[in-house]
């Protein structure tokens, strides 16, 4: 078990230095963390991202009012009717975003993690992946995932689910001598579980990852020796 | 693998859709409206969608050129009007920006908190309904081959064309296959260029769609755009599958006497290239 006053450290790198990053996160001093990965194919999904991870941080949890509630708040960052057809197109079809929020709950005992979409939180204990959530497989990235949208009816698949159950995951730090909680969007993601099953050991990679010029480093590595897909990369890691 | 490549600002696909004006265009469907008319509607839906896809809050990202080469009497074609029919083939960009109007129409949208609320929406119009003369299908699929040559020796590296030809008769200016293939065998690094057909009808009679093989096909006209066809790629048969319709190995791009839900699907099927980066 471990304080946790202190934030974790997080970074996160555009897919390019001419791109805007469309990935976002949030940290608290409560031990709420929130990371979301805003899909570029879509009207505005970094302003959505944004508006996610800061009522996540806000209000750590997820129903289908608060949805409500952050749905209403990305309405009003436009008027709709002023819009040129193409942007009020596009608009309407909605913008589209991950949500990874995590609750360290009395230093690790309890750890709640929620997820829609594909961005991952990784368990571990030293260099060791003790479980990850929502994903399990590198294979699982190439489908796409179900995000969340600002057009309720790209929202239905909720419908399906229990909020509570299908989403969240519940783990502890109790009984992990060295115990850590990563949470990254998918190409970081995809390259952890990769790495895994090759037999590498990517957490004692991303360990030696502290400062943001270290991860910009790693980053571009990666991508370059073609192990990382070139996306918006973003990582929050509780060492 | 073929159609891997990514589909970015720095490598775009093409989609070029050849459509038929001919005479017989207007006949009645069972819509009640005139085959023309269908088509241009189903096309203008299209490239809305299109622009859409590509749009974000600070503009139009150029993932697709697009291209209309209509034909008819002895005529071949841009399709677009205005300041794009000056040439074929143009970024989305300048099609979202030049539209011949804009109408507005009503939509019936999910409020939220479940209900349904009528939204106005404006709907661009880029391609007007034409029905005359003869079908001169050999000079139009020229025209398209030499479009999709000019094309991909610009994007080597690209996802290769995907060309959507929509005809209700035979040729009239002499028979078009060999001009169909010279055409599929153009390629980028990604793969040879995508030729697909649609045959529209107010007949009525059997649906032929995606087939396999010709022995169904009941005329030399149908056989033939069959072999015109190209095999639908893995992630379009996929998504035809999904769609509903029975898809087998060697299926190919064509539809025969297509109804207009086929008529809208095809459209639909034909420009879902595998993969937009960034997604």
């Amino acid at each position: 078990m471990r304080p946790q006053s202190r934030l974790p450290l997080a970074f996160s790198i555009a897919k390019s230095d001419e791109a805007r990053n469309e990935d976002s996160f949030h940290r608290t001093a409560k031990g709420v963390y929130a990371l979301s990965d805003g899909a570029s194919v879509s009207f505005d999904s970094a302003s959505w991202a944004r508006i996610l991870v800061r009522r996540y941080a806000r209000k750590p949890e997820f129903t289908r009012e608060w949805l409500a509630a952050a749905i209403a708040e990305f309405r009003k960052l436009y008027d709709r009717d002023s819009l040129p057809w193409m942007q009020q197109a596009s608009f309407d079809r909605g913008s589209f975003a991950s949500l990874l929020g995590v609750r360290v709950v009395d230093a690790g005992r309890l750890i709640q993690v929620l997820s829609v979409g594909d961005s991952l939180a990784v368990l571990c204990d030293g260099d060791c992946i003790k479980a990850t959530f929502p994903l399990s497989d590198a294979s699982e990235f190439s489908q796409s995932p179900q995000l969340l949208c600002t057009n309720p009816a790209q929202n239905v698949f909720l419908d399906k689910m229990d909020l509570d159950y299908d989403l969240v995951a519940d783990w502890t730090f109790r009984g992990l001598a060295q115990p850590a909680l990563l949470c990254m969007t998918d190409a970081l993601g995809h390259w952890l579980l990769s790495q895994r099953d090759r037999g590498r050991s990517p957490i004692g990679v991303l360990r030696k990852v502290r400062t943001p010029e270290a991860f910009a480093r790693f980053v571009r590595e990666e991508r370059a020796a073609g192990h990382m897909k070139r996306d918006d990369t973003t990582l929050i890691a509780l060492w | 693998m073929p159609y891997q490549a990514e589909i970015s600002r720095e490598n775009p696909t093409c989609f070029l859709f050849v459509i038929d004006q001919s005479g017989s265009m207007d006949e009645i469907t069972e819509t009640g409206r005139s085959k023309a008319d269908f088509v241009a509607d189903v096309l203008n839906k299209t490239l809305y969608t299109l622009v859409t896809s590509c749009s974000k809050a600070d503009g139009v990202r150029n993932y697709f050129d697009v291209g209309v080469i209509a034909y008819c009497g002895s005529e071949v074609a841009s399709g677009f009007g205005g300041a794009l029919s000056g040439g074929i083939v143009h970024p989305i960009s300048a099609i979202s920006e030049h539209t011949l109007r804009i109408e507005e129409r009503q939509k019936k949208v999910d409020d939220g908190a479940g209900g349904i609320i009528e939204l106005k929406t404006k709907f661009p119009i880029w391609f007007d309904p034409k029905s005359i003369g003869g079908t001169p299908m050999r000079a139009a699929l020229s025209k398209t081959r030499e479009t999709v040559a000019d094309w991909c020796e610009a994007h080597p590296g690209s996802y290769p064309p995907t060309v959507l030809h929509v005809t209700d008769g035979q040729s009239t200016d002499g028979a078009p296959d060999d001009v169909a293939d010279g055409l599929r065998q153009i390629a980028t690094k990604d793969g040879q260029a995508l030729l697909f057909n649609l045959h529209v009808t107010t007949a009525g009679g059997l649906e032929i769609v995606f087939p396999t093989n010709e022995t169904e096909l009941g005329d030399e006209f149908s056989r033939l755009l069959f072999r015109m066809s190209s095999p639908l790629p893995l992630h379009l048969a996929k998504l035809a599958g999904d769609k509903g319709y029975a898809i087998a190995d060697g299926s190919r791009g064509f539809i025969f006497n297509g109804d207009p839900q086929c008529v809208v699907d095809f459209f639909e099927i034909g420009t879902r290239p595998k993969l937009v980066a960034d997604r």
